[in-house]
């Protein structure tokens, strides 16, 4: 039986606290007094998945069942989720792979010929063909990559975009002209937190820069509050509104799944436990597994935390119309995520872990870190923020400058050009937005190569805009002193020092809370 | 290289300290309050004892509690016995009760008993608090001849009942856990249930002190040699036809009596015992401070050598 999430207080006899640390983690003894806010246990998974595949598929949700879709001469295309979800990536054989080879079978069956399968990462980095192989597995791969057929979205291939009209906000709904001509269009989603799935699968994942930047900008990201309860998102409601355009022209089976916490395992499964709980072999496991981190080179410790994979259990999947079945799916998520707290506090404290959506096979950079603190940790809530307005956020990550030139050219730029003049939102929208968008090169190197789009930075610093808006005081304890202050922060040694940096906004006695954070929690903030 | 090499042992060092502090090494691990209703109660395994009870086993603790432990307890605390004709009054085996305020208890109990009735005498103790290491059952089940027992409700187990009919005498301490300030808790059913349905006597036991000497928390008795009362009574049988509910008050105030003996005269509590005016020894309802402080008035002036001139 998975126990429930719950808020832990500090007291004298809590041990020192695990605190992710990008490619570490560090023991914290908290002060007395500070809540702790630790998610649900992994709960249960789905016992026979293929079942529950075939089930969700025959039995949608206000829609006929899949095969009744499916005919001999139609244009079916199949879009799935990109590599930024799961996080860490699932083990073999990935959710999506087990979709796909589903409803394949049946569109083999119904005599099905034209079908293409598009990553719907849009301005994401193009995947390579092993991580498309290892997302949809080596059946499906053989079959249909070396004839074109199973292939990365591009939002910059402008003769395979379509314009299918404009919401009644005047936004644009411009996706794949393959998707936006098929007969039918089945996403295969995988719901890892609340902000996934629904009509920002198509909307987003299948959609070009003209059509992000209506709900991709600074203005729609701070009244976003937050973008992990999409009934009080401005990124999702426009999403939704673009939902409502697209579906009137393209038929959409959905299908989502939502996963447990089931995330560190093996020697690492000490990660996920409650601290107090820990038995002698867990803490011989910390032990072992933090000094052989401080031991071992940063390569060696990179390639140690890029090689993690999760177990994952699969706690619900449905199928059918859009809408219907995100509701079914977030019930699923917020069963898996959802934590009760009392009230916001002072100073929120978080631990920004190894990997965030967009250093997948890759280093997380500035930006990122940034971007995995402020904009997901920090919008992990439903409510109210766990910290008050004007409070303080201490997190934890050595923000080295570390940048991909592979994954992250335009990054590097954002970081050096744009950071240097400005750190608000909405001045650099203003002025450095469009410049980065259509830069020839960044353009070239992500329809080419396997780089974010030149505006992706963009997409980070308006993901922490909320933050930035509601806090007065943002200190990084460990991080890169020169790195941190580009961004506009602070940096601490200890998270000692860092109270005492905010203590002129918060007082000398705050209230403190931390988010126990990986495994992922959602705060229900009453 | 040497540098490194030594920053590395310096912070090895520094982990492996915050560890063994933080996760109390050596100790008994501890749940933060506020995580106490989200533990799930670990399954207790049956921990076999049947070897702490064989006469290897028995010469082996005759050693170490006559030898070791009643020497090294005499030294630390001043034992006060009295009652000790009570336990002539018994043939056969019977559940010894006592209240419970520290784990000098046990150890008293067993120092103090008649050797006979001693190499006899096993002792029931929490399944989840003695038994959930190995090396902790072993240890208690060599010195203080225990058997596990669960404490949480539930069945009770069938060690006691088996150890009756061998011949056995068993300890039991009905208030389930120690006192946290010194005065007596409520006792639960599981030892009058034992008596009742094995037809044995119930020997009282009421020992005053042991919470002033080694209260919770301490694992070695306060320096002073603090004087420790402990006090037998007459055996009580299980009446014809009682059941475990009307016979455990009976016990509880047997030992209530025996407290109040021990602060009074036996003739005074006989007279308050006969009128129904014996003082509760649930303590002041007042509060924490006052109960501790009431609980651990010194019985009389820890024992002191005689100064050469006065």
């Amino acid at each position: 039986m998975a126990r429930p999430g719950f808020v832990l207080e500090v007291d004298d006899r809590t041990p020192p606290l695990l605190v992710h640390n990008g490619e570490g983690f560090k023991l914290e003894r908290f002060p007395l007094g500070t809540r702790v806010i630790y998610p649900p246990e992994a709960l249960p998974p789905v016992r026979d998945v293929e079942e529950a595949i075939q089930n969700a598929l025959l039995n949608p949700l206000e829609s006929e069942p899949l095969p009744e879709l499916l005919f001999a001469g139609m244009r079916l295309t199949i879009a799935f989720d990109d590599i930024s979800i799961p996080l860490p990536p699932m083990k073999k054989p990935d959710i999506r792979q087990r979709i796909i080879e589903a409803v394949l079978t049946m569109a083999a069956d119904a005599g099905v010929d034209d079908v293409e399968l598009i990553s719907a990462n849009a301005l994401h980095r193009r995947l390579t063909p092993n991580e498309l192989r290892d997302i949809v597995g080596e059946r499906v791969f053989r079959s249909f990559f070396p004839d074109g057929k199973l292939y990365n979205f591009d939002a910059e291939d402008a003769a395979n975009l379509t314009h299918l009209g404009q919401t009644k906000h005047g936004e644009d709904v411009e996706i794949s002209k393959r998707a936006a001509e098929s007969d039918l269009l089945v996403y295969v989603n995988v719901n890892l937190v609340a902000m996934d799935g629904g009509h920002k699968s198509t909307s987003i994942g299948l959609a070009s820069y003209k059509s992000l930047k209506h709900h991709h900008n600074s203005h729609t990201m701070i009244h976003s509050r937050s973008f992990m309860d999409h009934k009080a998102s401005k990124m999702h409601e426009s999403a939704w509104r673009m939902g409502s355009v697209l579906t009137e022209h393209v038929k959409v089976f959905q299908i989502e799944t939502s996963l447990n916490n089931d995330i560190f395992g093996g020697p690492l499964e000490f990660l996920q436990k409650r601290e107090w709980e820990w038995s002698i072999k867990d803490q011989a496991s910390m032990l072992a597994t933090k000094r052989g981190l401080d031991l071992a080179p940063a390569k060696m410790r990179h390639k140690i935390f890029t090689d993690v994979r999760s177990n994952y259990g699969l706690t619900g999947i449905h199928a059918g119309k859009i809408e219907p079945v995100h509701d079914k799916t977030l019930e699923n998520v917020h069963r898996q995520h959802l934590v009760e707290v009392q009230g916001q506090s002072d100073v929120a404290i978080m631990g920004v872990p190894f990997i965030g959506p967009y250093n997948v096979n890759s280093v997380m950079n500035p930006i990122l870190a940034a971007c995995m603190g402020l904009g997901y940790y920090f919008n992990s809530y439903r409510g109210s923020p766990v910290v008050r307005k004007d409070g303080a956020v201490i997190l934890y990550h050595p923000v080295d400058y570390e940048f991909s030139q592979l994954h992250h050219p335009s990054y590097v730029d954002f970081f050096e050009e744009v950071l240097s003049e400005s750190t608000d939102p909405a001045t650099i929208e203003a002025k450095f937005e469009k410049q980065y968008a259509e830069d020839p090169w960044y353009i070239h190197l992500y329809r080419t190569s396997y780089a974010y789009h030149g505006v992706h930075p963009f997409y980070m610093w308006y993901w922490i805009s909320h933050a930035l808006d509601h806090c007065g005081d943002i200190v990084w304890v460990g991080g890169n002193r020169k790195t941190v202050e580009r961004m506009g922060f602070r940096s601490a040694s200890t998270l000692q020092d860092a109270l005492e940096m905010v203590s002129h906004s918060v007082g000398r006695s705050p209230s403190i809370t931390y988010l126990h954070n990986p495994p992922h929690l959602l705060a229900d903030v009453r | 290289m040497g540098t490194n090499l030594v920053k590395f042992s310096r912070d090895t060092v520094r982990d492996v300290q915050q560890v063994a502090r933080g996760w109390r090494w050596g100790r008994r691990p501890q749940v933060p309050r506020s995580a106490e209703p989200y533990v799930i109660p670990r399954e207790t395994t049956v921990f076999p004892t049947k070897w702490a009870r064989t006469p290897a086993a028995i010469a082996v603790r005759e050693v170490l509690l006559k030898g070791a432990l009643n020497s090294v307890m005499r030294y630390e605390v001043n034992p006060q016995v009295s009652g000790l004709d009570s336990l002539t009054k018994v043939h056969g085996p019977a559940v010894i009760v006592a209240n419970h305020s520290s784990h000098l208890d046990t150890p008293l109990v067993l120092c103090t008993l008649p050797d006979a009735m001693r190499r006899k005498t096993a002792v029931a103790a929490a399944a989840d608090y003695f038994f959930d290491t190995w090396w902790r059952a072993t240890a208690s089940a060599i010195m203080f001849n225990t058997f596990p027992i669960e404490r949480r409700g539930g069945k009770l187990s069938q060690t006691p009942g088996d150890l009756l009919e061998d011949g056995w005498n068993v300890v039991v301490f009905p208030e389930g856990t120690r006192s946290p300030d010194g005065w007596m808790e409520r006792f639960r059913m599981g030892a009058a249930y034992i008596a009742v349905e094995h037809g044995v006597p119930v020997i009282p036991v009421g020992i005053k002190g042991s919470f002033a000497a080694m209260p919770r928390g301490r694992g070695w008795p306060v320096p002073g040699r603090p004087t420790v009362a402990v006090r037998y009574g007459d055996p009580i049988y299980p009446l014809e036809g009682e059941t475990p509910r009307e016979f455990a008050p009976r016990i509880s105030a047997a030992v209530s009596a025996l407290l109040d003996e021990e602060a009074t005269t036996w003739w005074e509590a006989r007279r308050r015992v006969a009128a129904g005016t014996s003082p509760a020894q649930t303590g002041p309802d007042a509060a924490r401070w006052r109960r501790v402080w009431e609980s651990t008035t010194p019985i009389k002036p820890a024992a002191s050598k005689r100064r050469a001139w006065k």
